[in-house]
C-alpha cells in the first residue's frame, strides 16, 4: 500500500487530543499529596512509609501512616527529564542496566537527594511492600530498607497461576490473613501505631468510591467515538495511586467525569466529530520521559481507548464488609490484580476489552526493565491475533529510561501498525 | 525408575517429596550447548537466559519425563509457568508455591505446601507418601548431603577441580541417590589419592547466580582460581545443613527449606551476608568473585550492598556479569586475570 495514497494513515500535524475542560486540575490533587506528604514527613509525630503498587493503602490509611510511592516519583522525575541522569548514577553505584528503570531513578534520588518536585522522595519511618507484581519491588525495596536503615515488611502472596483452583486460592488467602496481623505487629512495633478499624473501613469505602468513578469513566470510554484517551488518562489517573479514597482526588475524578459525560451527550470524542478512525488497546506503563507518544498518535486518527495498567488500579474493594471478611478479600485483591493475573486469566481480560470497547489493534509495550508484565507477551500477541483477527504490535521500550526510545524506529512501526488495522478494516 | 522434573530457582522445592512418591527427582539445567530457539518463540530473549533453555529442554524431553514441577522462587518460575503449560506436553505439571519468607507463619505456609503436592502426587499416581516413606528419603538426602559435605571440605586440601565439584553436585540432583552415593564415593576416593592443593592455584569464594554449566568453571580454573567455598544453590546451599532427623519428618523438611542459606531469591539479604561472611572467615579466604548471569534479577539487585560490605569489612570481590554460554568469555577472562594479577 502506498502511504502517501491512503488519506485514513497520513500523518497529519493538525489533529490533536482535545483535552477536557478540567484536566489541569489535577495539579490540585497532587500539590495536596507532595504538600501534605512532606508535612508528615516533618512533623515528628507523624509517620510515613514507602509503598509500591500492589499494597493496601486503606491499611495504611487506617494507621494514619501517610504512603509515599518511589515509583510514582520515579515517573515524576522521568517527566521533569530527571530519570536518566538518575539511572546512570545508580548504574555507576554498581547497578545494572538490566534492572528495573523505577528502581534505579529512585537510588539515585535518594543518594543524589534530588528535591521532591523533580522526583527526590523522603526517607520513611518504615517501609512495606509486596511480591504480588514482581521481584524487583521486593528486592528494590529491601535494598533501600538496609541502605536507609529503616525497618522492612514484605506480604509474601502466593502466585495464582493458570489452573489454580479455588481451594487452593482459599489456603493461599489463609497465609496472607496471618501476614496482616505480622503485619499489624510490624506497624506497632516500629511507629507505636494500632490500627483504627473504623478509619481504615471508612478509608476502603472512600476508595472504592473513588474507583467506582474511574470505572464509570471506563464505561464512557466505550463509546465511539471515544470522549477520554490515554493521553489523558496517564496522568489523570495518579490519585487511584497515590490517594486513593481521599476527597481531593474524588472530587476531582468528580469533575473529570462531568465533562466526560458532557462529552458523550453531544457525541463529542477526544478527537474532534468525525476524526476518530482507529481504537487502540495499549498494554503496559507507557513512557513517562516522552508522554507526547499518545498525543502523538492522534495524528494518525489513532485513540487508545483502553489500558489495563491506569484500570488495574480501580479494582472494586471490599466495602461494608465485618473486619475479618474485609481482610479476604483484600488478600484475595492483592493475589489477583490484573497485573499479576495469569496468562490464561490475563488472554481472557484482553478479549473481553477488545469486544467492550470496540478496539481495532493491540499495542504490547514489551518493557526491558519490567519481565514479569512482559512475559507471556508472545502468546497474548498470538491468541489475540488467532481468536479476533486483529492486528497486535509489540514494541520495545523503557517506561523511565529515554535511553531505550528511538523517535525514528517508533514512527516507523506505529505507522506500518496503523497500516495494518487499515487493511484489517478492509477484510 | 519414574522420574519427574523440576525447575528450582534455587534450592526451594522439596525433592523428598518425590523420593518418598517413589519417583526419581530430576532438576532441570537446561544446556547451554544448544541453542535456545525453541524457547525464544514463546520468551523474550531478554529473560533469563538460563530459564529459557530450561523451557528448550522441557520442550524436547518433557516426554521422558512423568512430570514436571515448577517451584515459586523467581520471577521466572513464577511468570514462566504459565508459559510452560501452554507449551510442554506433560501429564502432571504441577505448581508448588514455597513462601519467600522464612517465619512461623512461612512455615506453616510450606507444610501445607508440601501437604498438597503429596494429595496431587498421589491423586495423580497413586503413590501415598507415608511419614516412614518421608523420612526414609530424608534420611536418604542427608546420606548425600554428608557425603558432598566431606568432599566439600577437601577443596581447600587437596586437588579437585571446579568442573569436578559442579558436575557431582549436578548429577547429585539428577541422577537415582542410590547411584550418586557411590560416585561421590568414587570422587572422594580418587581426591584423597591426589597431591595437595596446588600452589598456583588462588583459593577464593563463589557467590551470585547458580552455575549449570562446568565451562565457566574450566574458566576460573584456568586463570588460577579454585572455588573451595561458596553460596549457590548448586553448591554448598544444597548440602551446608542437614534436614532433621528427629521429630514429625513433614515438619522437618519444612523447616530444613526455610533455613537453609540464603539466595537472593528469598527475603533476608542479611542472613546471605551473614552466611558468606562467616563461610569466609571459618575458611581464613580473603577473596570473593561475584558473578550474576546476565538478566537474573535477584542476583544483580543484591550485589552492590552485599558486595559493598564484604569489600567494607576488607575482602577483595570482583563482581561479574556473564553471558549464557560454553564458549570462553574473554571480557570475563580478562577481568578475571586482572583481578588474580592484583592479588
Ligand atoms: S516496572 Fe515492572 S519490574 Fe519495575 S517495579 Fe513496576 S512492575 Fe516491577
Ligand atoms: S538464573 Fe536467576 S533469573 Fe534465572 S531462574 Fe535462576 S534465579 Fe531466576
Amino acid at each position: 500500500m502506498n502511504s502517501k495514497n491512503n488519506e485514513s494513515r497520513i500523518e497529519n500535524e493538525q489533529i490533536r487530543i482535545n483535552t477536557l475542560p478540567h484536566a489541569r486540575s489535577i495539579k490540585w490533587p497532587m500539590l495536596w499529596y507532595l504538600f501534605v506528604g512532606q508535612l508528615y514527613t516533618l512533623l515528628p509525630w507523624k509517620k510515613t512509609a514507602w509503598t509500591c503498587a500492589g499494597f493496601p493503602i486503606e491499611l495504611l490509611w487506617g494507621f494514619d501512616i501517610f504512603p509515599l510511592h518511589p515509583e510514582n516519583m520515579a515517573t515524576v522525575a522521568a517527566a521533569q527529564k530527571q530519570s536518566q541522569r538518575l539511572i546512570e548514577h545508580a548504574e555507576s553505584m554498581g547497578y545494572s542496566r538490566d534492572l528495573c528503570s523505577y528502581c534505579k531513578t529512585n537510588l539515585g534520588a535518594v543518594d543524589t537527594g534530588i528535591k521532591t518536585t523533580l522526583g527526590g522522595i523522603a526517607k520513611p519511618d518504615i517501609i512495606t511492600c509486596t511480591n504480588t507484581i514482581c521481584d524487583t519491588h521486593w528486592k528494590w525495596f529491601q535494598i533501600q530498607a538496609e541502605r536507609l536503615k529503616v525497618p522492612f515488611f514484605m506480604f509474601d502472596c502466593p502466585k495464582i497461576v493458570s489452573g489454580t483452583d479455588e481451594r487452593t486460592i482459599e489456603g493461599y488467602i489463609n497465609y496472607m490473613v496471618e501476614q496482616f496481623y505480622e503485619f499489624f505487629e510490624f506497624v506497632k512495633k516500629h511507629t507505636g501505631r494500632e490500627l483504627n478499624i473504623e478509619k481504615m473501613i471508612r478509608a476502603s469505602d472512600d476508595s472504592e468510591l473513588m474507583s467506582s468513578i474511574w470505572r464509570d469513566i471506563y464505561e464512557c470510554r466505550k463509546r465511539v467515538p471515544s470522549p477520554y484517551s490515554s493521553a489523558e488518562t496517564s496522568a489523570s489517573f495518579f490519585p487511584l495511586v497515590v490517594l486513593p479514597g481521599k476527597k481531593v482526588g474524588i472530587k476531582f475524578f468528580e469533575k473529570i467525569r462531568g465533562d466526560i459525560r458532557k462529552r458523550v451527550e453531544r457525541g463529542e470524542g477526544t478527537l474532534s466529530i468525525g476524526t476518530e478512525r482507529y481504537r487502540i488497546l495499549f498494554e503496559g506503563i507507557p513512557f513517562w520521559y516522552r508522554m507526547r507518544f499518545m498525543y502523538d498518535l492522534a495524528r494518525y486518527r489513532a485513540v487508545v481507548t483502553y489500558e489495563p495498567y491506569t484500570y488495574s488500579f480501580a479494582p472494586p474493594k471490599p466495602i461494608s464488609k465485618n473486619y475479618s471478611e474485609s481482610l479476604r478479600e483484600v488478600a484475595r485483591i492483592m493475589m489477583d490484580l490484573p497485573y499479576s493475573y495469569n496468562l490464561e486469566k490475563r488472554i481472557q481480560y484482553f478479549e473481553q476489552a477488545i469486544k467492550d470497547y470496540s478496539i481495532d489493534g493491540v499495542v504490547l509495550h514489551e518493557n526491558l526493565s519490567c519481565r514479569p508484565s512482559s512475559t507471556g507477551m508472545i502468546d497474548l500477541k498470538n491468541a489475540i491475533q488467532d481468536d479476533l483477527g486483529i492486528p497486535v504490535l509489540i514494541i520495545q521500550c523503557d517506561m523511565n529510561d529515554p535511553r531505550a526510545y528511538s523517535e525514528a524506529q517508533m514512527k516507523t512501526r506505529i505507522e506500518s501498525f496503523i497500516e495494518l488495522m487499515e487493511k484489517n478494516r478492509h477484510g | 525408575m519414574k522420574t519427574i522434573a523440576y525447575f528450582d530457582a534455587s534450592h526451594d522445592f522439596p525433592e523428598e517429596i518425590l523420593m518418598a512418591a517413589g519417583f526419581v527427582p530430576y532438576k532441570i539445567f537446561g544446556d547451554v550447548h544448544k541453542s535456545n530457539e525453541p524457547a525464544d518463540r514463546y520468551l523474550q530473549a531478554f529473560f533469563c537466559p538460563a530459564a529459557r533453555s530450561f523451557l528448550t529442554e522441557a520442550l524436547a524431553r518433557s516426554g521422558e519425563w512423568d512430570g514436571i514441577v515448577i517451584a515459586q522462587g523467581c520471577n521466572s518460575t513464577n511468570r514462566h509457568h504459565d508459559v510452560w503449560k501452554r507449551h510442554v506436553t506433560t501429564p502432571f505439571l504441577y505448581w508448588f508455591n514455597g513462601p519467600s519468607k522464612d517465619d512461623a507463619i512461612a512455615l506453616r505456609f510450606m507444610k501445607t505446601e508440601c501437604w498438597r503436592l503429596i494429595d496431587a502426587l498421589d491423586r495423580q499416581f497413586r503413590t501415598p507418601v507415608t511419614p516412614e516413606k518421608l523420612a526414609e528419603a530424608n534420611r536418604e538426602s542427608n546420606a548425600i548431603k554428608r557425603k558432598l559435605q566431606a568432599l566439600s571440605k577437601l577443596r581447600g586440601e587437596k586437588d579437585i577441580t571446579n568442573r569436578e565439584y559442579l558436575d557431582i553436585l549436578i548429577k547429585s540432583m539428577q541422577m537415582p541417590k542410590k547411584e550418586v552415593s557411590a560416585e561421590i564415593d568414587s570422587l572422594i576416593k580418587k581426591v584423597d589419592a591426589r597431591g595437595p592443593f596446588p600452589s598456583n592455584k588462588k583459593k577464593m569464594l563463589l557467590t551470585g547466580s547458580d552455575v549449570t554449566y562446568p565451562e565457566l568453571m574450566d574458566q576460573l580454573d584456568e586463570v588460577g582460581f579454585r572455588i573451595v567455598r561458596d553460596d549457590l544453590s548448586v553448591g554448598e546451599r544444597y548440602f551446608a545443613t542437614l534436614i532433621p532427623e528427629e521429630g514429625d519428618p513433614l515438619e522437618a523438611l519444612a523447616r530444613y527449606y526455610l533455613t537453609i542459606p540464603k539466595p537472593s531469591t528469598k527475603v533476608g539479604v542479611r542472613k546471605r551476608i551473614q552466611y558468606l561472611e562467616q563461610a569466609l572467615s571459618e575458611s581464613g579466604l580473603d577473596t570473593v568473585v561475584s558473578q550474576n548471569l546476565k538478566f537474573c534479577e535477584p542476583f544483580a539487585y543484591d550485589a552492590p550492598l552485599v558486595n559493598g560490605e564484604l569489600k567494607d569489612k576488607g575482602y577483595r570481590v570482583l563482581h561479574l556479569e556473564r553471558e549464557f554460554t560454553p564458549g570462553p568469555d574473554n571480557q570475563l577472562i580478562n577481568r578475571l586475570s586482572a583481578f588474580s594479577e592484583m592479588l
